[in-house]
């Protein structure tokens, strides 16, 4: 009994020894990674959508080196799979700029969330709404009583397919909309769980080259030059660090300039960053728009929109879009 | 005193709500009891996304619990019991469920997708492998807890196998068995709401309906959720107790 005992006695204290080991190497770690870190720059935390190939200019920026060249010490501070989770980063201050759908921010915004503001636009256009290969359906009105997936509610591809449902005469209780992420998309339209979906490039284009989906309707039928990805700030950095802020307009200005002169190396960066084939990111970049100048009548008819689906309530548009979009930064340096 | 339970939960709505009023409490964090009683409100009348009310979300979501947790309790309770009953068995499956169980439900979502698709068959398989081990091994457990005495008695007083098994084992098993389908079913409700969170051919759901919430920003539709969610995990525990205390009648 007496040796029992002190076998017990001995093998607590090895497993007080050993929590207390992995603590401290654990601990050490930490200190370690902080202390690599320099602390007399100001650090900015990015976040952007994973595999979107509107986003492409922060792609180029960050492969490019852009942000280091303005010095400007970015930090990747969340990859999203669609807007709204972006947006909550943003509400938890976890991200201090960053590339979203812009009817995502406005949501988050107008329902007092989060405080960011749209320093520019980042592409236009982008999104197409498929239905499978050899599906019977042709138009809008054969959608009736079939189920489509969007990547996310009051995100730009909920609003685009409500929007088209809208201009058809069509209720929004005539189809079943429901929410599944873009990689899985084109599964579940080849499998028949789904019968069409609404995504970003290069999610269409890589349907398509696969033989799986063909287009029923681009954004572009849709709603044309639509405003889709926005460069947003969280106002508390704007209005602390300025300068910081300009920088990164600095940068998203030049990683567009250089999509649209040098689009071959562009579709490379594209490739790596989307981790689809050269044929899909070819075939995508078509269909997107990069120009960095924000809509406010683009921006207006996001809120009207998203108010008449009861997402938001804003009484007055134009005053929301007038502080919710801050082209100052925009318009000093491209007047320069 | 027997409202005294129930004082500290209402003392802690109730400061929650005063803080909330002075504006301490960040509102578009941390929504007020009553903006997620208005939630609860919009969530019937309305429905989220409008048009898909609570209702419906709570049926969509206790129809694939059913169908889950009765495929656990269907293969969970006879395996456990021959597990328990027979060494060479438990020898054989020891390895394989020993494997299998450390692996959370959730890390299956994705290969479930691929074999059942985002119907109900995937939802189901989710809650199944929530529920199905604390089953089985609550099931081992209570056999093997059993007094070799009781089953030596009856087998000296004539008792064949199946006589042993449906007589002795499986009453004997019982309290540990309903400890397990307990676990199970809590198990199983938390991995549905989450495995909801990647979507659902429906459109229905109690998970994919926070979501939602979350989709459009609002705070007090996602804390309602969550209340609802908790409501509803309790009431089924609290209706497998009731069962537990009718058929454990004899103890």
């Amino acid at each position: 009994m007496n040796i029992y005992f002190r076998n017990v006695m001995v093998l607590r204290r090895h497993c007080l020894t050993y929590f207390m080991t992995v603590m401290a190497v654990f601990i050490s770690l930490n200190i370690l990674s902080c202390s690599s870190k320099k602390d007399d720059e100001i650090r900015v935390r990015i976040g952007y959508l994973q595999t979107d190939l509107h986003q492409l200019a922060v792609f180029v920026a960050l492969e490019k080196g852009l942000f280091l060249k303005e010095d400007v010490n970015i930090e990747i501070g969340g990859i999203f799979k669609a807007g709204p989770e972006e947006m909550s980063a943003f509400a938890a201050g976890s991200l201090d700029v960053g590339y979203v759908g812009e009817a995502p921010a406005t949501t988050a915004v107008a329902n007092g969330i989060t405080d960011v503001k749209v320093l520019a636009q980042v592409n236009k256009e982008g999104s197409a709404l498929l239905v499978g290969k050899n599906s019977p359906i042709k138009s809008i009105e054969d959608l009736r009583g079939k189920t489509i997936a969007i990547p996310g509610f009051s995100t730009v591809q909920d609003f685009l397919v409500r929007k088209a449902l809208v201009r058809h005469g069509m209720g929004f209780n005539e189809v079943k909309i429901i929410v599944i992420k873009p990689p899985e998309m084109m599964w579940a339209l080849e499998s028949g769980d789904i019968d069409a979906f609404i995504a970003w490039e290069p999610h269409v284009a890589k349907t398509i080259t696969k033989g799986i989906g063909r287009i029923l309707l681009t954004s572009h039928d849709i709603w044309e030059h639509h405003p889709c990805c926005v460069l947003v700030a969280d106002n508390g950095f704007l209005e602390e660090h300025p300068e910081v802020i300009r920088k990164i307009v600095q940068v998203h200005i030049k990683a567009t300039d250089f999509i649209n002169a040098y689009p071959d190396e562009a579709v490379k960066i594209g490739i790596r960053y989307t981790g689809m084939d050269e044929n899909a990111v070819r075939q995508a970049m078509k269909n997107i728009e990069f120009d960095y100048l924000p809509s406010r009548e683009g921006e207006m008819e996001y809120v009207d929109f998203l108010n008449s689906l009861g997402y938001i309530k804003i009484v007055d548009p134009k005053a929301f879009t007038d502080t919710f979009i801050d082209s100052s930064f925009l318009k000093e340096i491209v007047n320069e | 005193m027997r409202g005294s339970r129930y004082i500290l939960l209402i003392s802690l709505i109730v400061s929650w709500q005063v803080f909330s009023s002075l504006d301490i409490l960040p509102k578009q964090k941390i929504p007020s009891p009553v903006d997620v009683a208005f939630g609860v409100m919009d969530l019937m009348i309305i429905g989220l996304p409008p048009g898909y009310k609570l209702g419906h979300h709570i049926y969509a979501s206790l129809n694939r619990v059913f169908w889950g947790f009765s495929f656990a309790v269907l293969i969970g309770i006879p395996l456990g019991i021959s597990m328990g009953r027979s060494r060479r068995i438990k020898e054989m499956l020891d390895p394989v469920i020993e494997v299998l169980r450390p692996i959370p439900p959730l890390a299956w979502i994705p290969i479930s997708i691929l074999w059942f698709g985002i119907g109900i068959k995937s939802a189901a398989f989710i809650i199944f492998l929530g529920a199905f081990f604390p089953i089985v091994l609550s099931s081992i457990a209570g056999v093997i807890a059993i007094d070799v005495v009781l089953i030596e008695a009856s087998r000296s007083l004539g008792a064949g196998k199946r006589q042993v098994t449906s007589k002795v084992l499986i009453p004997g098993a019982m309290p540990s068995i309903f400890t397990g389908l307990r676990i199970g079913l809590g198990i199983g409700w938390m991995t549905l709401v989450a495995a909801e969170f990647t979507g659902v051919k429906t459109g229905y759901g109690l998970g994919y309906m926070i979501m939602t919430a979350r989709d459009i920003q609002r705070p007090d539709e996602i804390v309602a959720g969550m209340f609802i969610i908790g409501i509803i995990g309790y009431l089924m525990d609290r209706v497998l107790r009731l069962v537990e205390a009718s058929v454990l009648r004899w103890r």
